[in-house]
C-alpha cells in the first residue's frame, strides 16, 4: 500500500551537531505510526521537519507519491500535514470556536460571522464525537478537552496528517481512552497518524506500526503485530558512552547520609513555581499544561550513603524532578513523608532548611532557576553562601575574590576573571559555576539534575569526573539524568520512577539500560489502575490552581 | 546678514566639535562591562556640552556654566533625584514602584500639618514623617510578597491609597508652612536652603543618598542580594536567599527616600500640598531608565541614575533658559528616554 506521507533519507544538522542521519518514515492512510526513541533520539527534530518547521538539509518529502516541500508550519498545514505539540498551542481567553477558526475566521460583510464559525465548529467536534459547547473558553476545559479542540482546529484545516507528540502525558486514564476513540475515528477516515509517546503499554494498544530512531538515525521498522516492548527497547538503547568510570565498585561507605521514607507530595503550587516568570496571559495555557504534567509523587521511599552516587531514572515527567525539589523544600510533602539526615528527621519546607541541614540542588535549567546570569562569575560562586563574606552587613571583597578564585581553579571553569559576567561562559563552564556555589556551602549530599545537559562531550567529561570526585570524598549524590549512558556510567545505585511512583531498584551489577527502560515504561499492571486515578486527581489539582 | 551667517556657522561647527568628541568618548572600551556603565556618562557630556552650545550669554558669558545656575540645576533634580535613587533599588530587584509621587505629596502635607497644626519640633516631624515613608514602603512589600501580586498593581494601588491618605491628612487643601511666632521652628526652613551663598541643601542631601545607595549596593551583602534577585529571583531563593526580606528591603528604602524627598518639597515650596508630586513616579522611572538601569532588574547602578537625573535637569534647564514651551519640554523629555534607551543597547 502506498504511503501517505513519506520521508526518505532525511538528514538535519545543527551547528556542532548531527540531529538526524538517514532517517525513514512511511506512514499509511487510516493507521497509527509511532516514532519510538529515548530522549534526544531525533523524534522532535524529524516531527519539526514533517510539519514545516525545520527544512532538512537532505532527503525528500513525499505527500501521495510527490515531493513537496514545505516553506513553513503554515505550507505544511495547508497540504494537510498538521502537529499538536505536546504543550498545546491555544489562546486560553478565547472560545472553542475562536481557536479553532484563530486566523481565518469566517466573515460576512468584514465582520466575522460567528453564528456560522460556531456552527461549523459543533460540526467538527460531533465528527470527533465530543460534545463541548464553542462557546466556552479554552481555559475553563480539561486539559484533555483542550486536546480536543486542537485536534477539531487540525480537522478544520483538512489534516490527512496528524502529528501528535506525547498526547496522553497530561491525561488521566479515562480521557486517554476517548483520546484513543478520537484517533480512531480519524483513522476510521483515512488520516494518518503519527504518534509519539514513551509509554509502551499504551503505543502497543494504539499503534500499527512502530519506527525506532536512535541518535539521530533510522534503527528500524516493525509491525506492532510482529515486534514486543522488548524488542524496541533494545533497539532504542545500544547508545555508547566514552566515559570510564574512575571509581573502585563498592568504593561507598556503609553510611547511612539520608533516608527518605514515604515521600508524597502535597498538591503542587504552580504558582510559587513559576512565579519569577511573569506571567501574561498567552502563557498561562502553557503554565496549565505544565502544572498538569507536574507530577505528585507518592510514596517514595530510599535512602543515600556516604560515597555514593545514586541514579534517579525515569521519562520525562515521572517525577525526577519533583523528587529533587521536594528533598529541597521547593513542593510541599505530606505528612507521612520523613526524610532522615544522619538520624535526625528533619522539616524542609524551604530550600534554606534544606541548606542548612546539608543539601544542595543544582537545578536542571541552568537559566531559569541555577544561575543569576547577569551577576559576576565570582557572585554566583558565592551567593548561597555569602554571609560568611561578610562582616556587619558588609561584604569583604578580598576574601571573597579569594575564595571564588579558588573554586575557579579547583574545577577548572575557564574565565577571563571572577568579574566576568556569567551569562558569558560556555554551558559546562557555568554548570561548574552552579556546582561551585553549592560546594562553597559545605554540603553533605548534593542533588544533580540533569547536570550535563546541552553541554558538550569535553564539559559532560569533566563533570563526570568532578561527580566521581566529589563522592568518593564522602559525599552522596543524587544524579537525575535522562541519558541512561551517563547513569549507569555513574551510579552505584539506580532508582527508576514512573508515574510518580518507585518502579524499582537496581543495583550496579544488575542495572542495563533495557531494565531500567523496561521499569520505566511497563510498570506492573495492578499499579497502572491506581496511577491513573492518581493522575486524575494530579489534573484536578492542577485545574483548581489554574 | 553676514554676521548672523557667520554665527551660525560657528554654531554648527562647534557642534560638530562636540558630536565628534562624544563619539570617541563612546568608543574607547575599557572592558565590555565598563563601557555599558560608562554609557550613562557619555550622554551626560553630550547634554552639558550641547547645553554650553545653545546657552545665551549675559555679557560675554554663557548663562548656563553660571556657578548660580549649576547649583540651581542641583536644586531643582534634587526631589525627583532622590526619589529616583529609590526607584534604582526597586528595579533593580525587578520591581516597579508607582506610588512615590503620592508617598512624597503624603510626607510633605504631614510634615506641614505636624509643624504648623500639630506644633511639633523639626526633629520629631522628620522623625515621624521618615517613619511613614518607610511604613507605605513596608506595606508595598508585605502586599506584594505576601499577596504574590506584582510590584505594578500593587503600586497603582498604594499611589491611590497614599493620595487619599495625604488628603485625608491636610482635610483636602494645601497646609501652609509659616515661620515666626506660633510657626514652624527655623531649623525646618534650613533643608529647603542654602549653605553659604551658593549650595542648596536639597541638593547635598541628593548627593548624600546617591553616595548612601552606591554604598549599600556595592558593599554590602544586602545589596549583592538586590541584584541576584534582579538577575533571577528563583535562582536566588533555591540558593537560600530570603527574598521576600530583600523585596521588603528595597521598598522600605525607596519608601523612606519619597519621604526624604517630600520633607524637602514642603521645605522648599513652605507649604505642603497632597495634590503635589503627580507623576514624579514616572520622572523617577525615567532617570533610572536613562542612567542604564534596566528595566527587567539586575543590571544598573545608581551613579548611572545620578547621571539620568541630571541629564534631564541640565535639558530642562537649558531649554528654560532659552524660552522653549513648557510643551516642547515635555515633547523633548519623550524623545529622550527613548533616544537614552536606544543609545544603551548598542
Amino acid at each position: 500500500m502506498a504511503y501517505l506521507l513519506e520521508a526518505r533519507n532525511i538528514g538535519k544538522r545543527f551547528p556542532g551537531v548531527v540531529a538526524l542521519d538517514g532517517v525513514n518514515l512511511g506512514v499509511r492512510g487510516g493507521s497509527v505510526h509511532a516514532v519510538v526513541g529515548e530522549n534526544g533520539a531525533g523524534k522532535s527534530t524529524l516531527m519539526k521537519i514533517l510539519s514545516g518547521v525545520y527544512r532538512a538539509d537532505t532527503g525528500a518529502i513525499l505527500l501521495d507519491g510527490k515531493a513537496v516541500e514545505f516553506a513553513s508550519p503554515r505550507a505544511a498545514e495547508k497540504a494537510g500535514v498538521v502537529i499538536i505539540h505536546q504543550e498545546l498551542n491555544l489562546v486560553p481567553a478565547l472560545s472553542v470556536a475562536e481557536n479553532i477558526f484563530l486566523g481565518r475566521e469566517p466573515s460576512r460583510f468584514g465582520f466575522v460571522d460567528r453564528r456560522r464559525m460556531e456552527r461549523d465548529a459543533e460540526a467538527l467536534l460531533d465528527r470527533l464525537g465530543r460534545r463541548l459547547d464553542p462557546r466556552r473558553a479554552v481555559e475553563s476545559l480539561k486539559v484533555s478537552d483542550q486536546q480536543v479542540v486542537e485536534i477539531a482546529k487540525a480537522l478544520s484545516l483538512n489534516a490527512r496528517a496528524l502529528i501528535m507528540d506525547e498526547p496522553t502525558t497530561a491525561l488521566a486514564a479515562d480521557d486517554v481512552e476517548r483520546l484513543f476513540g478520537v484517533i480512531n475515528t480519524l483513522t476510521g477516515a483515512g488520516a494518518a497518524v503519527i504518534y509519539i509517546s514513551h509509554k509502551m503499554d499504551e503505543l502497543f494498544r494504539i499503534a500499527d506500526e512502530f519506527t525506532t530512531l536512535r541518535d539521530g538515525k533510522w534503527i528500524g521498522h516493525r509491525a506492532a503485530s510482529e515486534t514486543t516492548p522488548g524488542e524496541l527497547a533494545r533497539m532504542m538503547v545500544g547508545r555508547e558512552v566514552s566515559y570510564k568510570r574512575e571509581r573502585e565498585d563498592g568504593g561507598r561507605r556503609n553510611v547511612e547520609l539520608l533516608r527518605v521514607e514515604n515521600l508524597s507530595s502535597r498538591g503542587i503550587d504552580a504558582t510559587r513555581a513559576t512565579r519569577a516568570t511573569r506571567a501574561t496571559r498567552a502563557t498561562r495555557a502553557t503554565r496549565a499544561t505544565r502544572a498538569n504534567g507536574r507530577r505528585r509523587l507518592s510514596d517514595i521511599s530510599f535512602s543515600l550513603r556516604a560515597g555514593e552516587v545514586l541514579g534517579v531514572a525515569g521519562l520525562m515527567g515521572a517525577g525526577r524532578t519533583e523528587l529533587l525539589e521536594s528533598l529541597f523544600g521547593v513542593h510541599g510533602t505530606t505528612g507521612e513523608s520523613r526524610i532522615v539526615m544522619g538520624g535526625q528527621p528533619l522539616i524542609i519546607n524551604d530550600p534554606r532548611q534544606a541548606i542548612k541541614a546539608g543539601l544542595a540542588l543544582v537545578p536542571e535549567d541552568r537559566k531559569a532557576q541555577g544561575l543569576a546570569l547577569n551577576l559576576d562569575v565570582g557572585s554566583n560562586i558565592t551567593l548561597a553562601r555569602l554571609e560568611r563574606f561578610s562582616r556587619f552587613g558588609f561584604l569583604r571583597r578580598e576574601s571573597e575574590e579569594r575564595v571564588a578564585r579558588e573554586y575557579v581553579e579547583r574545577l577548572g571553569i575557564k574565565t577571563p576573571d571572577t568579574r566576568a559576567a556569567t551569562v558569558n561562559l560556555s554551558g559546562g563552564n557555568q554548570q561548574k559555576v552552579a556546582l561551585a556555589k553549592w560546594l562553597l556551602t559545605g554540603p553533605k549530599a548534593l542533588l544533580l539534575d540533569e547536570p550535563t545537559k546541552g553541554i558538550d562531550i569535553k564539559g559532560k567529561t569533566e563533570i563526570y569526573r568532578l561527580i566521581e570526585e566529589l563522592a568518593a570524598s564522602g559525599l552522596g549524590v543524587i544524579l537525575v539524568s535522562s541519558e541512561l549512558p551517563e547513569l549507569l556510567a555513574l551510579s552505584d545505585r539506580i532508582i527508576v520512577l514512573r508515574e510518580g511512583r518507585l518502579a524499582g531498584a537496581l543495583e550496579r551489577s544488575e542495572a542495563t539500560e533495557e531494565r531500567i527502560i523496561e521499569l520505566a515504561t511497563m510498570g506492573n499492571k495492578e499499579g497502572g489502575n491506581e496511577e491513573g486515578g492518581n493522575e486524575g486527581d494530579g489534573n484536578k489539582a492542577a485545574h483548581a490552581a489554574a | 546678514m553676514k554676521k548672523a551667517e557667520t554665527k551660525e556657522t560657528e554654531t554648527k561647527r562647534r557642534m560638530q566639535r562636540l558630536k565628534s568628541l562624544a563619539a570617541t568618548l563612546g568608543e574607547r572600551r575599557i572592558g565590555r562591562v565598563k563601557l555599558g556603565r560608562l554609557k550613562p556618562f557619555v550622554g551626560l557630556v553630550a547634554v552639558f556640552a550641547l547645553a554650553c552650545v545653545f546657552s545665551p550669554s549675559r555679557r560675554g558669558e554663557m548663562i548656563f556654566l553660571g556657578a548660580g545656575n549649576l547649583t540651581d540645576i542641583l536644586r531643582q533634580v534634587s526631589e525627583k533625584g532622590i526619589l529616583a535613587v529609590g526607584m534604582t533599588f526597586v528595579i533593580l530587584a525587578g520591581g516597579i514602584d508607582l506610588s512615590v509621587g503620592s508617598a512624597l505629596a503624603f510626607a510633605a502635607t504631614l510634615s506641614s500639618v505636624m509643624l504648623m497644626r500639630g506644633g511639633y519640633g523639626t526633629p520629631e516631624t522628620l522623625l515621624a514623617v521618615l517613619a511613614a515613608g518607610l511604613l507605605i514602603g513596608a506595606v508595598n512589600a508585605i502586599v506584594i510578597t505576601k499577596g504574590r501580586i506584582q510590584s505594578f498593581i500593587v503600586t497603582l494601588a498604594m499611589m491611590s491609597g497614599a493620595r487619599g491618605l495625604a488628603r485625608l491628612v491636610s482635610g483636602g487643601s494645601g497646609v501652609e508652612i509659616g515661620y515666626g511666632e506660633g510657626g514652624a521652628p527655623p531649623s525646618f526652613a534650613a533643608l529647603g536652603g542654602k549653605l553659604g551663598a551658593l549650595v542648596p541643601v536639597p541638593a547635598i542631601i541628593f548627593l548624600a543618598a546617591v553616595a548612601a545607595a552606591w554604598i549599600v549596593l556595592n558593599k554590602t551583602r544586602f545589596g549583592r542580594y538586590v541584584h541576584a534577585v534582579g538577575s533571577n529571583e528563583t535562582a536566588t531563593r533555591l540558593s537560600g536567599v530570603n527574598v521576600n526580606a530583600v523585596k521588603f528591603g528595597v521598598f522600605s528604602i525607596c519608601g523612606l527616600l519619597a519621604a526624604l524627598a517630600g520633607i524637602i518639597h514642603s521645605a522648599q515650596l513652605e507649604q505642603g500640598n497632597p495634590n503635589d508630586g503627580v507623576a514624579y513616579e514616572l520622572d523617577a522611572i525615567a532617570a533610572v531608565v536613562i542612567g542604564g538601569t534596566s528595566l527587567s532588574g539586575g543590571a544598573g547602578t545608581v551613579v548611572g541614575t545620578l547621571a539620568g537625573t541630571l541629564i534631564i535637569g541640565i535639558i530642562n534647564n537649558i531649554l528654560g533658559l532659552n524660552n522653549v514651551d513648557a510643551n516642547v519640554q515635555l515633547l523633548l523629555k519623550g524623545v529622550i528616554i527613548v533616544g537614552a534607551v536606544l543609545l544603551q543597547r548598542k
